[in-house]
């Protein structure tokens, strides 16, 4: 195609096209431009003529602008506004160098447009803009405020102004002084509590919120506490930081603990080899800290720890043992004052045994900050709280006591985070839940609609301790102490389900594949180890009875069904798959039933509609088996055990073993009756249109026995009728020869009467005529067959006319 | 209709007008509510009216016979003040017409051998610079440019050279003209090529063929630096070029989109914005399109050379007026959303399009 005008272009005469153009040029001095085109001289333009024009070229910078294309943008409106400048043209000239970073010039023309039009809201908004870009901030503010000043509601003015606020706070130092007062009021608050998410604090805070007051006491303390963390991660990662199995939360906790020690007590130091030791146990460890409880139980309490203890080799020696359950008894009778100094000396005794029981120290601690609770003393419990908890992460009784106490002491925030955390372990505790939405509402009292974004992050708790708390929750909320054996098992389970639920994935996975390939043996195979790992997962069950039908096992794909079913009552999948297995082991109705069921469920299967069809139909005919002959059976046992995709093949090979050989010929043809000669077991048909049925799927499948089968049956007097205005030439072939091969060797006279009648029949003249010379030839050898076997039933003359009938 | 729907643009009839002959173009006349309708009368002579929009109605101003039938015209290289009007006929001949005095044209030249299938004009009407210039596509095979000031010979020619075979022209357009020295025209064949021949240095700047005949060429903007070009075909695609990126061996990068089910006769955009254009279908539709840019309109290959990134195009509206072919269609220059077009089933009529402003 690439064209045969090859275009040469004729230039007539290349001077004259020059020339003209120099004439045009001379001649056209209504418009002229520079070369780059950015000034249009419209002096001898009338005023409408300058409107019409600057407006074009405004539209044209509208235009690139929206293509994105700035300078061309600035570029037309630089012409706009050489014809004739407007404050419109001037504006989104700005915009556009404003897109371009332009900021000198944009400044320019919105100054123009503003002594054209003071109080242009967008030249402002574009000013502003600019000023901000060139920190100039007071002159953007006052521009901002104009704007609002024009219109109070101004969204975009009032985001910038807050913006543009809160630079000028960043820059102006009297803010810096005035946080670093109130630091210093803060700082006690910080020694007692080693706030855990102080780090956090000080970025947050820091970047959002360093203009509002509200906020300055956290951002103080938290930049307090990010100065000590400093050194604490330093410190904490020159020991090498052996606890890679730890989530950040519990690094943080850790450290924040540490900068704890850095300045703490002797007994803390001693603590802190434990705490090494210990930091990767903790998820063991974990749950054992959540069984003790307080001072409710002090007994059953003390021998749980201490059979955990044996079990851990972390035991609480007895003589702390002997000091806790004295803490407990003394607890339980409200003599919380008392109680302290019995788990204190529990502590102590603990710590300066030196021995490995970070989860007893945990419950000691966490008992001793239940007595500070009750008697008001939240510091000391918040303190208390905090050691049980660097001692096991995440474990409930402290986070819950170090969020009362937080509320009491109305740092609201801080309980919010620790409830929050709470909820995360176990979210059916009534009081956290209760506590969350308590203290929701004070914060929004308090913070406004942007409270979250004062709250120091809420700590993510490790899935595992989650799953642990899931797992105790199987057993009892209101925790029970566990053998040390069973919380082994547990443990081991836990790993198991993990590994079990991995190895589950890859194996249904690679099950999945092997589908998908078609292997449908290794399928079966790779589900069936699924199903060992769980029982529960009914995907597997369905997938596993696809392969089954694949594979024509349709038993045990119907047991799978059954399996699926009885789990999930509408599992459509499985109820189409038991249909298809019923149908495969020919209990029709069942799988009408399983079928209906699908389109109950989704009338939309396709799949499932036409599989309706045609097993309905398979009921119905095969409802009415006629077994009349022993080919017949033979040919029912074939089928039984030939599936859709089985025939296929048997059909292929079939025609592939095809032979001139009629014998052989004829065996295929008996062997490949598919689902259609299931069908062909023929009842007598009652009207033409029962008939009309069967003939067509004889004819479909060409199963002259079949057709034998129904002349049979049928009235030769009631063929016309029957075959009503029906009869074509295929038709009237396959009669043809199933009457030569079947019916005459048995009964000539039979053949005599259908041939008889099947000349009466409606368009039997047309249909004749149309009979190629072949398949007259058939008819001739019909006749002559009936001529050499002629009986008492017709006469030779009879045969002739009949004949002649015939047209042969 | 869903509210959802009332949201796009909607394209109203607002009049509509019999004709008793057949009409190939119809032009909105410049800062009027004057239309011009031309075409080809029973008898063989060629007509042309003037109708003006008055209260819902077509008033028929005047009417105008000649002698051949006329095929095209534009007012695009006429100033504001006169708005005279240059046709092409069926024989050949490029007129100008004063309208206020339409008995002798006032310039007349017999350009081409055959039927004038197209023209277009630059360089009036304010939009262009440089020199007003008319350009004629013919049957005869020629692309000819025509400068109204100069008499007989056309400033171009372009036409394929000795023994080539001829190809008929369906289609012309300007472009590129931002500035007195550039210029383009775009022109398109029956057979399907498209060619864009740069009258500044006199070349053929590029060539593509989009296999089927091409109808209807426009740029989005004759007087911009060439931006889009879109062209429709005869089995009912239209394509769009990016005309901003050349690729040395890829020339533009285009969208194209089978709208219609027939051929598609006509492409006009919006004179307001062009980036919305209209397409007139043979079975009587009308489709309203947006292009839509791409994030980068061009991209380095990978020897480092510019090409250019398509867009894609949106349907937003699309209506059948008629079963005839809608053969011409115009955006009125002034008037936001009014346009005319003029179908095979010899009627104008004169449409609103709604929420112009929205899209």
């Amino acid at each position: 195609m690439k064209d045969k005008i090859t275009c040469l272009l004729f230039v007539v005469p290349a001077a004259v096209f020059l020339l003209s153009r120099m004439k045009s040029s001379k001649t056209n001095k209504e418009i002229r431009k520079t070369y780059h085109g950015i000034t249009v001289n419209g002096i001898s333009m009338t005023k409408k003529e300058k409107i019409f024009i600057a407006t074009r070229e405004k539209e044209k910078g509208n235009e690139a602008f929206a293509s994105g294309d700035y300078v061309e943008a600035v570029t037309y409106y630089a012409r706009s506004i050489s014809i004739l400048p407007t404050a419109a043209a001037y504006n989104n000239k700005a915009q556009a160098e404003i897109k371009l970073q332009d900021w000198d010039s944009a400044l320019q023309d919105c100054e123009k447009v503003l002594d054209m039009e003071p109080s242009n809201v967008k030249a402002l908004l574009r000013r502003a803009t600019v000023y901000n870009q060139l920190k100039n901030y007071q002159a953007a503010m006052k521009d901002l405020n104009a704007v609002l000043c024009i219109e109070p509601e101004n969204a975009v003015a009032k985001k910038n102004l807050l913006e543009i606020e809160k630079k000028l706070k960043e820059l102006k130092p009297g803010y810096k002084t005035e946080g670093r007062g109130k630091r210093i009021l803060i700082q006690d608050i910080e020694d007692s509590e080693g706030d855990e998410e102080g780090g956090e604090n000080a970025e947050v805070c820091g970047r959002s919120s360093r203009d509002k007051k509200i906020v300055l006491p956290v951002r103080g303390e938290a930049a307090l506490g990010k100065a000590e963390m400093g050194n604490a991660q330093r410190k904490f990662h020159s020991k090498g930081g052996g606890s890679k199995l730890e989530d950040r939360g519990t690094q943080k906790q850790k450290e924040s603990t540490e900068s704890g020690l850095k300045k703490g007590t002797e007994e803390k130091k001693s603590q802190k080899t434990d705490h090494e030791g210990e930091a990767n146990g903790y998820l063991n460890s974990n749950q054992t800290s959540e069984s003790p409880e307080a001072g409710q139980s002090s007994r059953s309490h003390g021998a749980g720890s201490l059979s955990a203890g044996a079990a851990h080799s972390t035991s609480l020696p007895p003589a702390a043992a002997k000091l806790k359950s004295e803490g407990n008894e003394l607890f339980k009778s409200g003599q919380f004052g008392e109680a302290v100094p019995k788990y204190s000396e529990a502590i102590e005794y603990v710590i300066s045994v030196g021995e490995r029981s970070p989860d007893d120290l945990s419950i000691l601690y966490s008992n001793r900050a239940a007595c500070y609770l009750k008697e008001g003393n939240c510091s000391d419990c918040v303190q208390d709280c905090n050691r049980a908890l660097e001692l096991q992460p995440f474990s409930l009784k402290p986070l819950l006591r170090r969020a009362m106490a937080y509320e009491s002491m109305e740092r609201y925030r801080q309980a919010y985070v620790d409830y929050k955390t709470v909820l995360q372990i176990d979210s059916s505790i009534q009081a956290a839940n209760d506590s969350v939405n308590r203290i929701t509402k004070t914060l929004i009292d308090q913070d406004g609609s942007s409270w979250r974004e004062k709250l120091p992050p809420i700590p993510v708790v490790p899935i595992a301790a989650q799953l642990n708390r899931w797992d105790g929750g199987n057993f009892t909320s209101e925790v029970k102490p566990k053998s040390p054996t069973d919380i082994n098992k547990e443990e081991q389970l836990q790993m198991n389900r993990e590994k079990a639920e991995e190895k589950f994935r890859t194996l249904k996975n690679e099950g999945n594949d092997f589908v998908k390939k078609g292997k449908y043996d290794e399928a079966v195979n790779k589900y069936s180890e699924c199903l060992k790992l769980n029982t529960k997962d009914c995907t597997i069950y369905t997938n596993r009875a696809l392969c089954y039908l694949k594979l024509h096992k349709y038993e045990e794909a119907k047991q799978d069904c059954d399996h699926v079913l009885q789990i999930e009552d509408c599992n459509i999948k499985a109820f189409y798959r038991r249909a298809l297995a019923y149908k495969g082991l020919q209990s029709y109705q069942a799988s009408v039933d399983d079928l209906k069921k699908v389109l109950l469920i989704d009338p939309n299967v396709l799949e499932a509609k036409k599989e309706l069809e045609e097993i309905t139909q398979l009921l119905s005919l095969g409802g009415v088996a006629v077994a009349d002959c022993q080919q017949k059976q033979r040919k029912k046992i074939t089928i039984q055990e030939v599936t859709d995709e089985q025939e296929e093949g048997q059909l292929e090979t079939a025609e592939d073993v095809v032979t001139d050989n009629l014998s052989s010929k004829e065996a295929v043809q008996k062997c490949v009756p598919s689902r259609t000669c299931e069908k062909l077991t023929i009842s007598e048909p009652s009207n033409a249109y029962d008939f009309g049925q069967i003939v067509n799927a004889v004819n479909a499948s060409k199963d002259q026995s079949a057709c034998a089968d129904l002349l049979t049956i049928t009235d030769p007097k009631k063929l016309p009728v029957l075959l009503s205005n029906k009869l074509e030439g295929e038709i009237f072939l396959i009669f043809i020869q199933s009457l030569a091969h079947y019916i005459l060797g048995k009964d000539p006279g039979l053949v005599y009467q259908h041939l008889f009648y099947l000349s009466k029949a409606e368009r039997f003249k047309v249909v004749l005529a149309l009979l190629s010379k072949n398949e007259k030839e058939q008819v001739q050898r019909l006749f002559d067959l009936l001529t050499e076997n002629q009986n008492h039933q017709y006469s030779l003359e009879e045969l002739d006319s009949l004949k002649k009938v015939y047209e042969l | 209709m869903s509210a959802a729907g009332l949201e796009r643009p909607q394209v109203v009839v607002h009049a509509q007008q019999s004709l008793n002959y057949t009409v190939f173009d119809c032009k909105w006349v410049p800062r009027s509510a004057r239309l011009l309708c031309l075409g080809s009368a029973p008898r063989g002579t060629g007509v042309l009216q003037l109708y003006e929009l008055r209260g819902g109605r077509l008033l028929l101003l005047s009417e105008i016979e000649k002698a051949k039938p006329i095929k095209c015209a534009t007012f695009g290289a006429a100033s504001l003040q006169q708005r005279h009007l240059a046709t092409g006929d069926f024989a050949g001949s490029l007129s100008i017409w004063n309208l206020e005095a339409p008995e002798i044209p006032v310039y007349s030249v017999k350009g081409h051998k055959e039927i004038i299938n197209s023209i277009d004009g630059v360089g009036g009407l304010g939009i262009g610079e440089g020199a007003p210039e008319i350009v004629t596509g013919s049957r005869d095979g020629t692309v000819k440019v025509w400068d109204p000031r100069q008499k007989e010979t056309p400033v171009a020619n372009m036409e394929p050279a000795q023994g080539e075979s001829k190809r008929d022209c369906w289609t012309v357009a300007f472009g590129n003209a931002y500035n007195q020295e550039e210029r383009v025209v775009c022109a398109g064949y029956d057979n399907g090529d498209i060619k864009l021949f740069d009258l500044r240095t006199m070349s053929l700047r590029w060539e593509t063929n989009i296999k089927n005949g091409v109808c209807s060429v426009e740029f989005d903007r004759k007087d911009v630096n060439m931006n889009k070009l879109v062209a429709t075909s005869l089995e009912g695609k239209f394509h769009v070029f990016d005309m901003r990126t050349q690729h040395p061996t890829k020339g533009f990068a285009s969208v194209s989109e089978k709208a219609h089910k027939s051929t598609i006769w006509q492409v006009r955009h919006l004179p307001q914005n062009r980036d919305v254009f209209m397409t007139s279908g043979g079975a009587g539709s009308l489709h309203l399109w947006k292009y839509e840019y791409p994030a980068q309109r061009s991209k380095k290959d990978s020897e480092g050379a510019e090409m250019g990134v398509a867009g894609s195009v949106s349907l937003l509206q699309n209506v059948t007026l008629s079963t005839q072919p809608i053969s011409s269609l115009d955006w009125s220059p002034d008037k936001k959303g009014l346009c005319v077009c003029g179908a095979f089933d010899q009627t104008v009529r004169v449409l609103i399009v709604t929420k112009l402003n929205k899209v």
